[in-house]
């Protein structure tokens, strides 16, 4: 009567108790230290946009120089930074950091948190300059940060149709993919 | 209303096949291998196509055709895709959408000139060309089809640099890579609906005609050749 498949089965049913306790460890694990990582994108400097364009009034246009005169916006380079941070301006940590990588003469490579496919033409100029739509309007309260926020709302395929049916702009698909 | 269309002076093509290269570098398109080319599986958005000509007894001739996408004023292609990756905008291009093309290659067996094709493998480019890749053009994936897009790229660039200076497209401000490249000046490009266009001028004369016509697909590109009108070949 006995079966070589029957006096395996206990042996299986503790296995998988014990992966279903290690799988819930492992989550319990994983969403405390989810819970406590900061920005998903890494960048070299938790950069303070509230300290910059609030605080010290800069022109968003110090840091991103392209969005009058070419498709993308630009992320600086160490040498925009460089021009006030050669020394320190204040105490903050972050800003030391920073000196410091100035120092080393190190280049600071932005991840780029609004990221499109690849396969979508999307221009900047056109949007600013000839529609006057504002930069919050796409990116929320970014410029009020006072560091990288850990997440934003990337605009999807559907938020472009909605703005181009009401302006009357073309929604033909070969106007923005490629 | 904007057309966009082409024509190819066959009389003037002398088949150095520059259209060919220009596009495949334009448009990301890889390289194929040798087994891989045996089976059919190579991509080109434009090719050669043999045609002899001449009866028999006389003296036979044989001549290459350039054949790039119709850009049909009714394509086949976007009657049959069932996804709705493949549709006519509104000034006549036949687009493709890889994100939403499923590869199911209906369309592939519907176009009557064969200028689809699928990509059975992920594209792969040698080292130093693999830096070298347009950002203005999109890899295409395993699994989907692709086909030439009269370089609708250019379109959109040339269109943003024309309204940054506040006037419209002039004839020229737009052309696909393979027209641009043709040593021979064989290849014209523009809007097939400006009667000032030189598309327009030549798609009028006594030369032009269109590859099977008679299936009622209204192809926009337009050949030029003697033969066709009864003279000279
Ligand atoms: C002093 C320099 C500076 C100024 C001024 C500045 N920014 Fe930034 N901005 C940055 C840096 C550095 C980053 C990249 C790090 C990050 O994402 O926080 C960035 C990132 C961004 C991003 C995210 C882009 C992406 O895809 O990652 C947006 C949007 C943005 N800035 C908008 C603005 C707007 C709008 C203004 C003006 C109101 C402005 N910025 C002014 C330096 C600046
Ligand atoms: C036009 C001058 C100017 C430029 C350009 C500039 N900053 Fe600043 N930055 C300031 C000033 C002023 C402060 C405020 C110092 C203070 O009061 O602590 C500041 C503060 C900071 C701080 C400390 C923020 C905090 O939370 O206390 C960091 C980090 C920083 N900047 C990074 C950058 C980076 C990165 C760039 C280049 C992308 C940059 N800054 C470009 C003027 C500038
Ligand atoms: C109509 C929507 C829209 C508006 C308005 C807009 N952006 Fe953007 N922005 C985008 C999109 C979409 C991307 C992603 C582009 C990509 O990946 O090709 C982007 C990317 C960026 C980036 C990332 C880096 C880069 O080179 O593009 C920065 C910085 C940025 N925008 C800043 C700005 C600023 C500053 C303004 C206002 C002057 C602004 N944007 C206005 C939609 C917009
Ligand atoms: C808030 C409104 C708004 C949003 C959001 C928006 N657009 Fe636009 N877009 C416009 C307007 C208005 C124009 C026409 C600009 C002009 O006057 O030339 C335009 C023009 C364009 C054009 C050129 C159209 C043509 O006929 O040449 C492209 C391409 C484009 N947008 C892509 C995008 C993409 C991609 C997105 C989403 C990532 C997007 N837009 C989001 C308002 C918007
Ligand atoms: C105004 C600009 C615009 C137009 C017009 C447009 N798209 Fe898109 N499309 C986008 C953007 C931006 C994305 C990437 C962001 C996203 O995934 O939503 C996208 C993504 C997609 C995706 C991938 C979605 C996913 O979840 O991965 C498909 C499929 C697609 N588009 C199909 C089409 C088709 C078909 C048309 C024509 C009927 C079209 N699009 C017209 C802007 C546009």
């Amino acid at each position: 009567m006995t079966s070589p498949d029957r006096d395996g089965a206990p042996d299986r049913r503790l296995a998988i108790a014990a992966f279903a306790v290690m799988f819930c460890a492992a989550a319990a694990i994983g969403f405390v230290t989810g819970g406590l990582r900061s920005p998903s994108v890494d960048q070299p400097i938790a950069f303070n946009h509230r300290k910059h364009v609030v605080e010290n009034q800069l022109g968003c246009s110090t840091c991103h120089q392209f969005y009058e005169t070419e498709t993308f916006s630009g992320l600086p380079a160490a040498d925009v930074c460089s021009t006030c941070h050669s020394e320190p301006q204040g105490k903050s940590s972050e800003e030391a950091k920073l000196v410091r990588l100035l120092k080393e003469g190190r280049p600071l490579v932005w991840n780029s948190l609004f990221r499109q496919p690849s396969h979508i033409f999307y221009s900047h100029r056109r949007h600013v300059m000839k529609a006057h739509i504002r930069c919050e309007t796409c990116h929320g309260s970014i410029a009020l940060t006072t560091s990288p926020p850990r997440s934003v709302k990337r605009l999807k395929m559907a938020d472009c149709i909605a703005c181009h049916e009401q302006r009357n702009v073309s929604v033909d698909c070969t106007t923005c993919h490629r | 209303m904007t057309r966009w269309g082409m024509v190819i002076d066959l009389d003037r093509c002398t088949a150095c096949q520059a259209c060919v290269v220009a596009c495949q570098v334009e448009n990301n398109i890889p390289p194929v291998d040798q087994a891989d080319s045996e089976r059919g599986r190579g991509i080109s958005w434009i090719r050669l196509a043999p045609f002899r000509e001449g009866e028999h007894g006389t003296r036979p001739s044989l001549r290459l055709v350039p054949i790039p996408c119709m850009h049909c004023e009714r394509p086949p292609c976007v009657k049959v895709c069932p996804a709705t990756a493949t549709v006519i905008g509104h000034e006549g291009l036949v687009g493709q959408i890889y994100a939403r093309c499923i590869g199911c290659r209906y369309c592939t067996t519907a176009c009557p000139y064969t200028v689809r094709q699928f990509n059975w493998k992920k594209p792969e480019w040698p080292q130093p060309m693999q830096d070298g890749l347009s950002p203005d053009v999109s890899v295409r994936p395993r699994g989907v089809v692709e086909k030439c897009s009269f370089c609708h790229h250019r379109l959109q660039r040339a269109r943003d640099q024309a309204r940054m200076e506040d006037r419209t497209l002039r004839d020229g401000d737009y052309l696909p890579a393979c027209v641009e490249s043709c040593p021979a000046e064989a290849m014209f490009f523009g809007d097939l609906d400006d009667p000032r266009s030189v598309v327009a001028r030549l798609a009028a004369g006594p030369r032009a005609f269109r590859l099977l016509e008679e299936l009622g697909t209204k192809p926009k590109v337009i050949y030029l050749s003697k033969g066709e009108s009864g003279g000279d070949v």
